[in-house]
């Protein structure tokens, strides 16, 4: 096991007598690229700004491989970060912004010079050297920040919701290019961001954040197939996953899960007999729930409330009584809202949670 | 609607201009009277075309006048007044907006009531206060100025001294910058500081190289506010000095005026000119800057 980039056990911060920061342990390995994600006000930025050493920690160990660094000053701490806002110098062109920090450092200016030709061919910025910020599109001013970070050749970047600025069309290109980076350099990433596409499509590793509580801490993957509470399945995946509330009723041999609005459908294939009679809640993703023809193959019946046609896909919005379901299904379905469908559901790819919130085991 | 080329339209343009044109020249007759009275041989009451053209009276201001003196009086005080009010603010300025203090709001409304009342109601107490501070200068210095004692108080004395002119001229101007770099200060978000303390600025860097450039236009729009308003600030020079070394153009100008033989209009509108320059090429200068610190704060 060789040592972790960055290591938390215990981090904690509070503004007055408010816990932001309410105890975190994660690890990221060197050279991947982690994710942060969590609703806002969870406190991502702060814990970000944390480990970049702009806010102190009020208890528990920040570690930068294997050396303690909670009260080494930001600057020593081999770190960058790229704001949200960019915080390019209005008063200073392309080339002064990228090379700053060499520049504060005393750095011969040939050797300036030549480390910011080398991130500029890298980012794609030769051009653009002697612009100022006000002169350059959004997608630019993003590289710039960039550049300005990895001139320093940091062991880790940090980035707050650096593509929030930006819109959907070049959010998509920049995501594409932020990982060719990653590839090609092989720094440690932190990334934060509440888009769970960001973090589904870039991250190694994810780890959702709720109020200033590590959920869940895995590969995208883990989180989406293995949610451990119903925090994180709704979080992960999109569009959400369907949570029903309901009791888990049947005998010691066969247990069907039975929704607070009445309907039923059966748990076959996993042992829960111990939990029968209990509140629970069924978790389903809306691509698990596929429309049928005969009422023989379905699970359960319900009525059209919405219907979305995309083409490649169709949202229906069911009702079963008080349930409410999303389906998503393939390709384009032509029907109404008001008529009444058979749905058959994915019985492997139930989510089973109990009246805390946590997962029941399979 | 009437069509752009309309005779209509027309009319109503023309009616436009002639009542711009009538007031601008309403407006500019007390500058083209000074400034044509000033190059008068001749010079009256009335606007007139100049008898003969002369410099005369520009020259007599400097010569027999002790224009010189007066214009480097004025010079001296109220810059040295706008660069004490450029670094406080500044610096208070950044200060108000960071700070998260209770005090801040009455604070920064209160600083702007010294704005608001008349200052000529306050000139007594003002004056009360200069004296006692000046008696303790002057307890201070005397001991070991001998034969200079009057010379060094007119440099550091409250009263009938430049640096009693300069604190309170300062003062008067404070508060309105002070309100311009605090508002000024909260346009520049808190990331290019963050950023610079990461790529390992000092405090004194990130002052110079990152907060002045930022804050540029802001304290130049302060500066030239407080320059121009000290630079018109008659009453206070007045009440101050009385040595006739230490007078200012407005002081200057006054006394001239109040002469007791008649009054000498070409060296009037002389003076009046000159005391007029400064403050309008602050004000050209003024212009570039008042529009890019009003129009929202530091674009990035
Ligand atoms: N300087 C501060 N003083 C007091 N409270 C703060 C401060 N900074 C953040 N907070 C509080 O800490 C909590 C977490 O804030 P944080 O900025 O980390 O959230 P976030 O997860 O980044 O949210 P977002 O997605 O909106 O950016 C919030 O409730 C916020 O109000
Ligand atoms: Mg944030």
């Amino acid at each position: 096991m060789t040592t972790p980039m960055i290591q938390l056990s215990g981090v904690r911060k509070s503004f007055g007598a408010v816990g932001v920061i309410q105890g975190v342990d994660i690890e990221v390995e060197d050279g991947e690229f982690s994710v942060f994600v969590g609703p806002s006000g969870c406190g991502k930025s702060t814990l970000l700004r944390m480990i970049a050493g702009l806010e102190s920690i009020d208890g528990g160990d920040l570690i930068l491989n294997g050396q303690r660094i909670n009260d080494v000053p930001p600057d020593q701490r081999g770190i960058a970060m790229v704001f949200q806002s960019y915080a390019l110098y209005p008063h200073m062109t392309v080339a002064q912004n990228i090379g700053f920090s060499l520049d504060l450092k005393k750095v011969p200016k040939a050797e300036i010079a030549k480390e910011v030709r080398r991130v500029s061919e890298l980012l794609q910025l030769s051009d653009l050297l002697n612009r100022r910020p006000a002169e350059l599109s959004g997608g630019q001013r993003q590289r710039v920040a960039i550049g300005r970070a990895i001139i320093k050749r940091p062991r880790v970047i940090l980035f707050d919701e650096p593509l929030s600025n930006l819109d959907a069309a070049l959010r998509v290109q920049m995501r594409a290019e932020l990982q060719k980076l990653h590839q090609e350099l092989r720094p440690t990433i932190v990334y934060v961001t509440h888009d769970q596409v960001e973090a589904m499509t870039m991250a190694t590793r994810i780890v959702v954040l709720n109020k200033g509580r590590v959920e869940q801490w895995d590969t995208p993957i883990e989180l989406y197939n293995n949610p451990v509470n119903t925090f994180v399945a709704g979080f992960i995946g999109s569009p959400r996953m369907n949570l029903v509330a309901g009791s888990i009723v049947g005998n010691a041999s066969t247990q069907h899960f039975k929704a607070n609005a009445g309907w039923m459908v059966s748990m076959d294939g996993r042992s829960l007999a111990g939990v029968v009679g209990q509140q629970v809640t069924l978790g389903i993703r809306p691509e698990d729930i596929r429309p049928v023809a005969s009422a023989s193959e379905a699970d359960m019946q319900a009525s059209i409330a919405i219907v979305e046609r995309l083409g490649a896909e169709t949202y229906l919005n069911v009702r079963n009584g008080e349930d409410t379901l999303l389906v998503r299904a393939q390709g384009d379905l032509a029907m109404k809202s008001g008529e009444t469908v058979q749905l058959a559901m994915n019985h492997a790819a139930f989510h089973l949670f109990d009246q805390s919130n946590n997962v029941i085991a399979a | 609607m009437a069509g752009v080329n309309s005779p209509r339209q027309g009319a109503y343009t023309a009616l436009a201009y002639v009542t711009l044109i009538v007031i601008s020249i309403f407006c500019l007759l007390p500058f083209i009277w000074m400034a044509l009275a000033s190059v008068d041989s001749n010079a009256q009451l009335f606007l007139k075309w100049p008898d003969s053209w002369t410099f005369d009276n520009y020259i007599r201001v400097f010569a027999e006048e002790n224009g010189v003196r007066w214009f480097a009086n004025s010079l001296f005080t109220v810059l040295s007044a706008t660069i004490l009010v450029v670094i406080i603010s500044g610096l208070g300025g950044y200060a108000l907006s960071r700070s998260k203090a209770w005090w801040k709001q009455p604070f920064l409304y209160g600083i702007l009531l010294i704005r608001v009342l008349p200052s000529t109601a306050l000139l007594v107490p003002l004056y009360k206060i200069l004296l006692t501070a000046n008696n303790g200068m002057g307890a201070l210095v005397r001991p070991w100025a001998g034969e200079n004692y009057r010379a060094i108080m007119q440099m550091v004395g409250f009263i009938d001294g430049y640096l009693g002119l300069i604190i309170v001229l300062a003062t008067g101007q404070l508060p309105l910058a002070l309100w311009i770099m605090k508002v000024f200060f909260d346009g520049v978000p808190k990331d290019y500081e963050e950023a610079a303390i990461l790529d390992g600025a000092t405090l004194v860097q990130r002052i110079r190289r990152v907060l002045i450039p930022l804050a540029l236009p802001g304290l130049a729009a302060a500066g030239l506010f407080a320059f121009m308003s000290a630079w018109g600030d008659f009453l206070l020079p007045l009440i101050l000095l009385s040595s006739p070394e230490l007078q200012t153009l407005p002081i200057g100008l006054f006394r001239a005026f109040l002469r007791i033989n008649e009054i000498d209009y070409g060296l009037l509108a002389a003076i009046a000119t000159i005391y007029l320059i400064p403050a309008v090429i602050a004000f050209s200068f003024a212009r570039r800057f008042l529009v890019q610190t009003f129009s929202g704060g530091v674009k990035g």
